[in-house]
């Protein structure tokens, strides 16, 4: 029953964000309209994609650092790949791809130096630490990159923000079909991973007698969500909300267990942005909102009143 | 009694010393932190008298040759103190209005014009002419401007849309300078019914508004690196490469050399 609305509402978001939009497109001329197959339907399957896999990243990331705060972009991927986009500006680098690849590149650097802290003296990605080091690196990068916005001549830097600060703006058939070539592989490593989450989540030394490889699992799942996270970031910049909210939601629905929990995060995270990026796109229009400003706007309401349920129960 | 009577002598003795204040010898010594203000001072003959220019005034070349104080957002007020003006002219707008206040309090004269728009160029040469002392040549440059900025429009015979910013795609809508430039070109800004200066707006908005022209402020002579992604190639003026790349000193900011822009502009869209 809870499945089956799950997925009726995935659809039904996927649905109305083909259908929507702030151009006039009859229904009857819907299968064959260039705004619809050109704009509209990768925009909408990018942000199914995008959503799905931030709530997915969220949900694992949440069981890794068993701490209910942890969100995809807690551990500094944003900082980094904000620094990575601003640098391709400040250099004028061209290229249709330029500014995507040099996102991602800045969130790998950061997701690898966050991971080395986590090593630090035999520390083996200690939940505190990665938690710290994430915010430190973050910093760091946040502040590299105000230097350089305040201090280089590109007029183009202030909107380099813009673009950081998340949107669906740059979709289209080539980042629908990039994303769909490469987030399977982390979400299935995080799947995979359900049984050892579950243990995690018991504390590292029970799971350990339980039989869990805690070592090789946190590994594993840090380093998958933050792989899905960072191509997230270069297709649409930093969505919030969606990866620290949709995790509980599900959680607070389908329970602790890893095996349903993370697939219902998928689908919830993929329905809730395909449809908040509906909402933006159409509430202002001809104007659009940012789409984070919308999830945030849906998100944090829907899940109070579960928290409220949930505490009452 | 005694007292109420020299709380008024003084209000009045404070209200004559602030109109004294106005009647200030012509300034010798200006710190311009707007091209546009740095344009209109050298067109009204006042130009050798600029001390001090941001990093963006390149117009007159002879200002090129002024010491710069920065980028002026917001002013750093000890490299404008460091030129020892006596007249600071600084754009109306919020962190300006705090540093206004800062250099006022250092003892230098401040003056905050807005200038957003082609009918804000006439007050401003006014202004700047009555503290420079050349009324005279700032109120035949003011005519001329105001004649500009109150011309009925000519029928539009092309449209555009003016992309400022690729993803998110801003664009600039009747609110803004450059609504004007293209108005008065003849072409139609499908951006016009937005009231506020600059919007976000959704590409498929682009696409169904189709304008015949995609205007970019650019210095460079190909057109911009969104022309070659794939979702951008749904706009039809975009597949046609029907860009206008605008350089930003000559269009993108209201100025003496207005009308010139809009010639230009006009010339371009006809071509």
């Amino acid at each position: 029953m809870k499945w089956t609305l799950l997925v009726i509402l995935a659809v039904l978001a996927l649905a109305l964000s083909v259908v929507l939009g702030p151009a006039a497109v009859p229904l009857g001329e819907l299968l064959r309209s260039d705004i619809v197959w050109n704009l509209r339907a990768p925009r909408a399957l990018l942000a199914f994609l995008v959503g799905g896999s931030l709530g997915v990243a969220g949900a694992g990331l949440q069981a890794l650092v068993r701490n209910p705060l942890a969100d995809p972009f807690l551990l500094g991927l944003s900082g980094g790949a904000g620094l990575g986009a601003v640098i391709a500006i400040a250099l004028h680098l061209s290229g249709p791809w330029a500014l995507p690849i040099a996102a991602f590149i800045g969130a790998l650097a950061a997701l690898g130096l966050v991971y080395r802290l986590g090593l630090i003296g035999g520390a083996s990605l200690d939940p505190r630490i990665l938690l710290l080091g994430g915010v430190a690196i973050g910093a760091f990068a946040a502040a590299i990159t105000t230097a350089i916005v305040s201090l280089a001549d590109a007029a183009e830097l202030r909107n380099a923000f813009l673009w950081l600060w998340g949107g669906l703006s740059g979709a289209s058939w080539d980042s629908v079909l990039l994303v769909a070539l490469y987030a399977p592989i982390p979400l299935v490593v995080l799947l995979a991973a359900s049984r050892p989450l579950d243990l995690l989540a018991l504390g590292e030394e029970p799971a350990q007698y339980l039989g869990a490889d805690v070592e090789r699992v946190k590994r594993r799942v840090y380093l998958a969500a933050s792989l899905l996270t960072a191509a997230a970031v270069a297709v649409s910049g930093v969505i919030g909300f969606i990866g620290l909210v949709v995790p509980h939601i599900a959680r607070l629905t389908w329970g602790h267990r890893h095996r349903s929990l993370l697939p219902a995060a998928f689908l919830g995270g993929g329905a809730l942005l395909a449809f908040a990026d509906t909402l933006a796109r159409t509430v202002v229009a001809p104007r659009e909102l940012p789409v984070g400003v919308v999830t945030a706007l849906i998100g944090v309401p829907v899940f109070a009143f579960l928290l409220k349920r949930w505490t009452i129960a | 009694m005694l007292r109420r009577l020299s709380v008024v002598v003084l209000v009045l003795f404070a209200c004559h010393t602030s109109a004294r204040r106005h009647e200030n010898p012509p300034a010798q010594r200006i710190v311009s932190l707007l091209p546009s203000f740095t344009e209109l001072l050298f067109a009204i003959g006042a130009g050798d008298r600029v001390v001090g220019r941001t990093q963006w005034c390149d117009y007159p070349p002879a200002a090129l040759s002024i010491p710069s104080v920065g980028d002026g957002l917001p002013p750093n007020i000890e490299a404008v103190m460091a030129r020892r003006p006596d007249l600071v002219v600084l754009y109306n707008a919020g962190p300006n209005v705090t540093a206004a206040k800062q250099l006022e309090r250092a003892g230098i004269q401040t003056v905050l014009i807005d200038l957003n728009r082609l009918e804000d160029l006439g007050p401003a040469a006014r202004t700047l002419g009555r503290l420079t002392g050349r009324e005279e040549q700032a109120e035949s440059l003011a005519i001329a401007l105001d004649s500009l900025a109150g011309r009925p429009p000519p029928p539009a015979t092309t449209s555009l849309a003016f992309v400022v910013w690729d993803n998110p795609p801003i664009i600039i809508g009747h609110g803004s300078y450059l609504d004007q430039l293209a108005t008065q070109a003849g072409a139609r800004n499908v951006f016009g019914d937005i009231a506020a200066p600059s919007a976000q707006v959704s590409l498929e908005t682009i696409v169904a508004r189709d304008p015949q022209w995609i205007a970019v402020l650019s210095d460079s002579t190909v057109p911009p690196a969104f022309a070659k992604r794939r979702e951008w190639r749904a706009v039809r003026a975009v597949r046609a490469g029907h860009f206008l790349l605008l350089p930003g000193s000559l269009f993108g900011r209201p100025g003496p050399r207005s009308g010139n822009a809009i010639q230009q502009l006009r010339a371009r869209l006809a071509r």
